[in-house]
């Protein structure tokens, strides 16, 4: 990928915020030689001319000794191939380690953002709600008012309710007393008339009574055998 | 007696619960057992007293004269209506309730309107990715290493690392 995500400062204008840097450098060929090298030689000599180019430069190089193959040379290669190798085979996993470092860090920042995020949004719906309780006063006015009132009616009540009984408690007194006198008066005077009327029944008067009370009987009782 | 009566307002103990706080629970039940008293005390008690049979006492009772004076007396009564002493009270109570309330409501506004902006603040933030360190530093002013306090690396005391 060419940088065409890399914008140059062609006017004026400050571009702000900056737009951020590419992820990845740009693309090369080989680990060293970039590709915009081939596509500048591609129109003339098509795909193999950066080879070509290449091989020339390399076999001239060498064949006019400007470059000399010595221990150097030697050295040079085995170092390389042992370096190339390393990075061929490790490269990555170390890659995706530090990647994995870098990853943890922003998590952290990002988690550590989020729930300040979220801690705010609570604070403010509980400050909402608090807001809607603290509206809920009236209520609490109304009722204690309510109580005021039922007490005072209450009050007032039992007061009518006291006159009512202890008026109707003493009327009720009187009458009961006179009742009750009447009644023991009355229950004197038969008590006082049965005695005098037993007094009165004399000796003589009871054997006649008696004995009218037998001859009473024998008529009964013949009246009775007749009926039989 | 029909001249006096405040028509008590039908309070709404459901809605009146769901407003109160955690906290002041145990003073609401209290209220609320102390109403419910009351108005079961007033529903018990009859409105008028049952009206006294005068002709029946005039025919029965013998002493002459005495139902009359207590009819008269009876009438003549006048029973006094208990004094309200707590009303104003409870008015001066609302009134200090309503300033406080603003009070707290609007403190509570302010509150709301710092938060709203710390949280403005954090939602337009760039992502962490595209952040320099002075980036970081200018969101979260306590990521600051201050260098004139500590000048010497790592420029936060040891026990912060």
């Amino acid at each position: 990928v060419l940088h065409a995500t890399r914008q140059l400062h062609t006017t004026q204008q400050s571009l702000a915020p900056l737009p951020p840097l590419p992820e990845k450098g740009g693309e090369v060929r080989h680990g060293l030689i970039p590709e915009e090298f081939f596509q500048f030689l591609y129109p003339k000599t098509g795909v193999t001319g950066p080879y070509m180019l290449g091989t020339g430069l390399v076999l001239y190089l060498l064949s006019k000794e400007i470059y000399v193959v010595n221990h150097e040379t030697v050295a040079a290669a085995c170092i390389l191939s042992v370096i190339i190798y390393g990075i061929k085979r490790f490269g990555p996993d170390v890659a995706a380690f530090a990647d994995k470092l870098n990853e943890e860090k922003m998590a952290k920042a990002v988690a550590v953002k989020n729930e300040a995020i979220e801690n705010l949004q609570t604070a403010i719906e509980e400050e909402k709600k608090e807001q809607w309780r603290v509206e809920g006063r009236s209520y609490l006015f109304d009722a204690k008012r309510n109580n005021v009132a039922m007490l005072l009616e209450a009050n007032y009540r039992e007061r009518l309710m006291m006159v009512y009984n202890e008026v109707k408690k003493r009327l009720d007194y009187q009458v009961a007393m006179q009742t009750l006198k009447r009644q023991k008066e009355q229950d004197h005077m038969i008590q006082w008339v049965e005695k005098s009327v037993v007094q009165s029944i004399t000796p003589q008067q009871q054997k006649e009574s008696i004995a009218k009370c037998i001859l009473d009987l024998k008529a009964l009782s013949k009246g009775a055998h007749a009926t039989v | 007696m029909a001249g006096r009566r405040v028509a008590l307002k039908a309070v709404d103990w459901a809605a009146f619960a769901e407003r109160v706080p955690p906290n002041q629970r145990a003073m609401y039940n209290a209220l609320k057992t102390r109403s419910d008293a009351l108005t079961a005390r007033l529903a018990a008690l009859p409105e008028k007293p049952p009206a006294i049979d005068w002709a029946f006492y005039k025919a029965n009772v013998a002493k002459a004269g005495m139902v009359d004076e207590f009819q008269k007396k009876f009438s003549a009564l006048k029973v006094p209506e208990p004094v309200d002493t707590q009303s104003a009270k409870i008015d001066a109570q609302e009134k200090e309730a309503a300033k406080s309330t603003a009070e707290y409501v609007q403190a509570s506004k302010a509150r709301i309107a710092q938060y709203e902006q710390q949280l403005q603040k954090l939602k337009s933030m760039i992502p962490f990715e595209q952040m320099t360190f002075e980036d970081l530093h200018e969101a979260f002013p306590e990521t600051k290493l201050d260098k004139e306090k500590y000048p010497y690396w790592p420029h936060k005391p040891i026990a912060d690392l």
